[in-house]
């Protein structure tokens, strides 16, 4: 008899999301779907409202990546009001940027993928949780939480709040940053960036290693890549154009304005969410033996489509990934790789710009004017390429809204990676609670933000699995 | 003398948190406590009061595994439990594990593993004020109901009342 398998919710991810597993009669994959559930109606709110309250507002949209959405906005209104923001305006937003992202990735990192490879992918789910990290390795944890907190006060001294930021304006940064908060930041931001170094060299040394194999194997697919780069290649999380790969590797670069000429939207009906593919490929597929139009954003998809990153250490990792992996790597599992050397990067490049003479200028901010206009504003953030695409009226009233999330980037390619996962680790109907995991480790490699508000952290019935038959009745519940 | 790197849900003896999302109706309810008792109940030096919004999992991550960790967690947030709408139930641990909102909600109160080891490991006292919903919409629809609405300051009462050390009435109205 066929079944259906379904994994809900997906634990540990930043959001909530359900997994269907459709077995056919010889109990092997027949297809599986990860249902997305997307914060839907934002786009008709912002209608009607002054475009300048659009930065402050999308910090709503989402608690785990409020930077990234205020400095999309922030960006996209520079552009509507036709103003260029003063040097050191711009970097106090990379500045939070960076802090915000070594943040995030060591969230991601120690808490939401570590268990998997630290307590072992088949451990039991009761120790294979952020609780099990602290009580197995609580020197690790203490380390990890300075870290974590000095980040979070970073962003409290630089910008006031850390949570709903409000400090990027229209043509700038609302708030100064002292020599003296400076002074207090330089510390943190140094112990950061020994966290940083600490996490690669740990991660290389006592986790990779042991896993490669599963690092080589699941949930491997062929796609093309999306990420910003500078115009010379070099990657940039703030600020540049972007780079859509193809999965031989060849490549184009195109200014946000021209997004529309290369990303489109495909609809599937059990989807709420869209599913974007290379425009010029003239359709979707996700057909896993042969994939058309599909691409990645997020860690893994910068560390392929850069030339180079500009600081020396985290330059130093990617030239020692590139060399191992090669251009470009399909290894889902090496978004985690990807991603502690975008935390080099991030910690390295905060230090930096902490250093620089003018960061504490008091120019950091132009007046701006009202005007009809239409701005797309463009970040890396931590989980892909986010797109702010505005239009205002004469009196910079706000008449259309477009917003593409780094998650909805990678819809189809969660989907194909899943199906991939759950094809190679349930056969002939033969399945456990480790295998299921197999499943669940693919799609946090891409760490989703899956609502763009939702978070769901339930350690009592983590995975909640339902056969059901053909005609959706259940026929037996695992978890 | 507490270590300056600590943000200020770490460093306070009472923590207040305000959870939901103030895009979705009655979902802002924890967020419109926080700012109501900024407004009108200046907090007293051990109460850190912060809006979560929908970023609460992260400040209860670092709170369970930091060595620095207030000693009273307040959870103010939305819960359905079939009671009238705009009900207040001030909850102790124990009843809040096992709860949750609405299977389709922005966001969850965490009562998880985090919450028991904050209360039961780490000794936390961790409680949380609730309201019930008249309606948490799927779109993006900012607003409190007018019945939830009516509970705010209630709410804002409450707590200063049990955690501010004994405020009667608002400073300002």
């Amino acid at each position: 008899m066929s079944k259906k398998i379904v994994i809900q919710p997906v634990t540990r991810l930043e959001g909530h999301a359900k997994v269907t597993i459709l077995l056919d009669d010889a109990g092997n994959v027949s297809d599986t779907r990860v249902h997305i559930v997307e914060l839907r109606g934002f786009e008709k709110f912002c209608i009607g409202r002054p475009v300048e309250e659009l930065p402050r507002i999308v910090t709503s949209i989402c608690g785990v990546c409020p930077w990234s959405h205020h400095l999309a906005s922030a960006k996209a209104c520079d552009v509507i009001f036709g103003v260029e923001p003063p040097p050191a305006a711009r970097k106090l937003r990379e500045l939070a940027n960076a802090i915000a992202f070594t943040e995030e990735h060591i969230l991601h990192f120690y808490f939401l993928a570590a268990p998997d490879f630290v307590m072992g992918p088949t451990a039991d789910y009761s120790i294979r949780n952020v609780i099990g990290i602290a009580q197995t390795a609580p020197d690790l944890a203490r380390k990890v939480i300075r870290g974590r907190h000095m980040g979070a006060k970073m962003l409290e001294i630089l910008s006031g709040k850390s949570i709903h930021p409000v400090a990027a304006v229209p043509g700038g940064f609302s708030k100064a940053l002292t020599p003296e908060e400076r002074d207090r930041m330089l510390p943190m931001a140094e112990e950061v960036l020994e966290l940083a170094k600490f996490s690669i060299a740990f991660a290389k040394k006592d986790i990779f290693p042991k896993y490669i194999d599963v690092v080589k194997t699941l949930g491997v697919i062929k796609t093309g890549f999306l990420g910003t780069v500078t115009k010379d290649g070099t990657l940039d999380l703030y600020d540049g154009v972007l780079r859509m790969m193809q999965a031989d590797g060849t490549y184009e670069d195109f200014p946000y304005d021209r997004y529309t000429d290369y990303i489109a939207e495909h609809i599937e009906p059990w989807s709420y969410l869209k599913f974007p593919y290379m425009k010029k490929a003239g359709k979707l597929s996700m057909d896993l033996d042969n994939p058309v139009g599909v691409y990645r954003t997020n860690t893994l998809a910068r560390m392929n489509v850069c030339d180079r990153i500009r600081t020396p250490l985290a330059q130093k990792e990617f030239e020692e990934f590139r060399s191992n992996f090669g251009r470009p790597v399909q290894l889902t599992l090496a978004y985690h790789w990807a991603r502690l050397i975008e935390l080099l990067y991030n910690a390295e490049y905060a230090l930096e710009l902490l250093k620089s003479p003018d960061i504490t200028s008091k120019e950091i901010r132009v007046p701006v004017k009202p005007r009809a206009a239409s701005a797309i504003g463009c970040v890396e953030a931590p989980r892909g390429t986010l797109i702010h695409d505005y239009e205002t009226d004469a009196e910079g009233m706000v008449t259309n809204v477009n917003l593409i999330v780094g998650t909805t980037h990678n819809n189809a390619p969660i989907n194909m990676s899943v199906r991939k996962a759950a094809q190679d680790n349930i056969k002939g109907g033969k399945y456990d609670q480790g295998l299921l995991n197999m499943v669940e480790m693919a799609i946090r490699a891409y760490d989703p933000c899956l609502s763009c508000s939702t978070h769901e952290l339930d350690g009592r019935i983590p995975v909640k699995i339902t056969l059901l038959n053909p005609r959706g009745e259940v026929v037996a519940t695992v978890g | 003398m507490e270590p300056d790197y600590l943000p200020e849900y770490c460093s306070r003896p009472t923590l207040v948190l305000g959870c939901g999302n103030i895009l979705l109706g009655d979902d802002g309810f924890g967020p419109e406590v926080i700012a109501y008792l900024q407004a009108h109940y200046p907090a007293p030096k051990d109460v850190a009061l912060v809006d979560a919004g929908t970023g609460v999992v992260d400040i209860l991550f670092d709170i369970a595994l930091s060595d620095s960790k207030p000693q009273r967690l307040i959870l103010v947030d939305t819960m359905e439990s079939g009671q009238p709408p705009g009900t207040l139930s001030l909850l102790p641990l124990e009843q809040i594990q096992g709860k949750k909102l609405r299977t389709y909600s922005q966001h969850h109160i965490p009562t998880s593993n985090l919450l028991r080891e904050l209360g039961e490991l780490s000794g936390v006292e961790v409680s949380a004020l609730v309201v019930e919903p008249e309606e948490v919409p799927q779109e993006i629809q900012p607003g409190l109901s007018p019945v939830v609405r009516q509970a705010v300051p209630k709410a804002g009462g409450l707590i200063a009342a049990r955690f501010f050390g004994g405020y009667e009435r608002p400073i300002a109205q």
